[in-house]
């Protein structure tokens, strides 16, 4: 039995049983290389779910909806381990209960998709454990690594031509599941930090902001770049930031449901070789 | 031969100790560069990267950023938690392109006047080295101008 079926099978036990109220996963999309999620809360839907590689968003962000899971009803959800990552994030930030998730994890290798075992986010450590070891690489490393070796002057050009094209859409924040603010600082006028016009200077502005309120929290599953209408690497930034906390912290965000914040926590002898 | 580039300067401090630092320094008459305008805050660990942001957006050359040493925090830790968030923060501004120079960190107690002078006149020597930071003037001036059609 494909793993499709078995999580639909699975799925279906879950909702026909009371067991969780709502199965959120991918079903068919606007054409045949694309998903879209979907949120299935009786047991006859269960056919609509798909599960291949072509299933990429991260789905973990839908679980703060407002009231999804205020009921304490449990909700089951199709994740990747960027997901299930996602969901540690969450729950040590005290947005969800964990127990509350139950997890269709899976992974996908070239184009062969694995079922993860597990059904709550404790059972994933290990998987978690070993992406952090295998440190993985930026999206795009070659354009990455060119980054990293140009000049200050050249890296505000390379920023200042990519952030010029932002339209201030949002698209970036409302795909992110770690962008769950009900007021975003963006969207604060008194006082208005960020120029909320789509000149590159607000753009600049906002994009550092992004970037840095996802520091230590991003896990890299990409939901961000692929929202972006005008193609900006919105991914490469959250993965400089992402090496700068393993680096310099030891922080791999999402390891554990109890995993405390960086930016909430501190070491008395943490690096301090640029203060005077 | 045109003038000497004078820098614009911020400097973001925490009452207790940078800010009673710099007091002492022109209670003992000491004398150092006029280009910094200090912001005084309850704690280091009030300072939020938006303050930086919003310093270099209404023009400032350099910002400065000084607080109690570690262990000295009035609150306790408020520097502790200062010091994480710089490190992220800095790191971000270098990958962005915005120089780590033109943004610096000290620890200054109520008893370095001195300390803080020499700091101040060491920094503004090297924003003046620096130049004027015309990539992000030019952004500005952009978002001034009105609108084409």
């Amino acid at each position: 039995m494909s793993i499709e079926e078995q999580y639909r099978t699975r799925a279906k036990e879950l909702l026909s049983g009371g067991a969780v109220k709502m199965v959120i996963g991918y079903g068919k999309g606007s054409n045949a290389s694309r998903r879209r999620p979907i949120f299935i809360s009786s047991a006859d839907d269960v056919e609509r779910l798909v599960l291949d590689d072509a299933c990429i968003t991260n789905l973990s962000g839908y679980l703060v909806s407002e009231g999804l899971l205020s009921d304490e009803k449990r909700v089951a959800v199709f994740l990747r381990p960027e997901g299930i990552r996602a969901i540690n994030i969450l729950a040590a930030e005290s947005q969800l209960d964990a127990d509350q998730i139950v997890i269709f994890g899976f992974d996908v290798a070239g184009n062969e998709v694995k079922a993860l075992k597990g059904i709550h986010v404790e059972e994933f450590s290990d998987v978690i454990t070993s992406i952090k070891e295998s440190a993985p690489e930026a999206a795009e490393e070659e354009l990455f690594e060119k980054i990293e070796k140009m000049s200050p002057q050249e890296r505000f050009s390379f920023w200042q031509e990519e952030f010029s094209k932002c339209i201030k859409c949002y698209a970036c924040r409302q795909a992110c599941p770690m962008c769950y603010c009900r007021r975003c600082i963006v969207d604060s006028n008194q006082p208005q930090w960020v120029n909320t016009s789509s000149h590159t200077l607000g753009n600049f502005e906002w994009n550092i902001v992004r970037a840095f309120h996802l520091s230590g929290r991003c896990v890299e599953c990409g939901n961000c770049d692929r929202a972006c209408p005008v193609n900006i690497p919105l991914r490469l930034i959250n993965h400089r930031m992402a090496e700068e906390v393993l680096g310099a912290f030891d922080h791999f965000a999402g390891t554990s449901k109890t995993q405390e914040p960086v930016l909430a926590s501190f070491k008395k002898d943490d690096s301090e070789t640029f203060i005077l | 031969m045109s003038e000497t580039f004078e820098p614009e300067i911020i400097a973001f401090v925490c009452t207790y100790c940078t800010y009673a630092g710099a007091d002492l320094a022109g209670t003992s008459r000491l004398k150092y560069a006029p280009n910094v305008r200090i912001i005084r805050l309850p704690c280091t660990g009030r300072i939020s990267p938006m303050f930086i942001l919003k310093a270099l957006q209404k023009g400032a050359d350099g910002v400065l950023i000084s607080g109690c040493h570690p262990g000295d925090c009035h609150f306790t830790h408020g520097n502790y938690h200062a010091r994480r968030r710089w490190m992220v923060f800095r790191a971000l501004l270098d990958f962005i392109g915005i120089p780590p120079e033109r943004v610096k960190y000290s620890w200054i107690s109520a008893a370095e006047g001195v300390k803080f002078a020499e700091f101040i006149n060491s920094v503004t020597e090297d924003i003046r080295k620096l130049g004027p930071f015309e990539q992000y003037t030019q952004l500005i001036d952009q978002a001034k101008a009105p609108a084409s059609l």
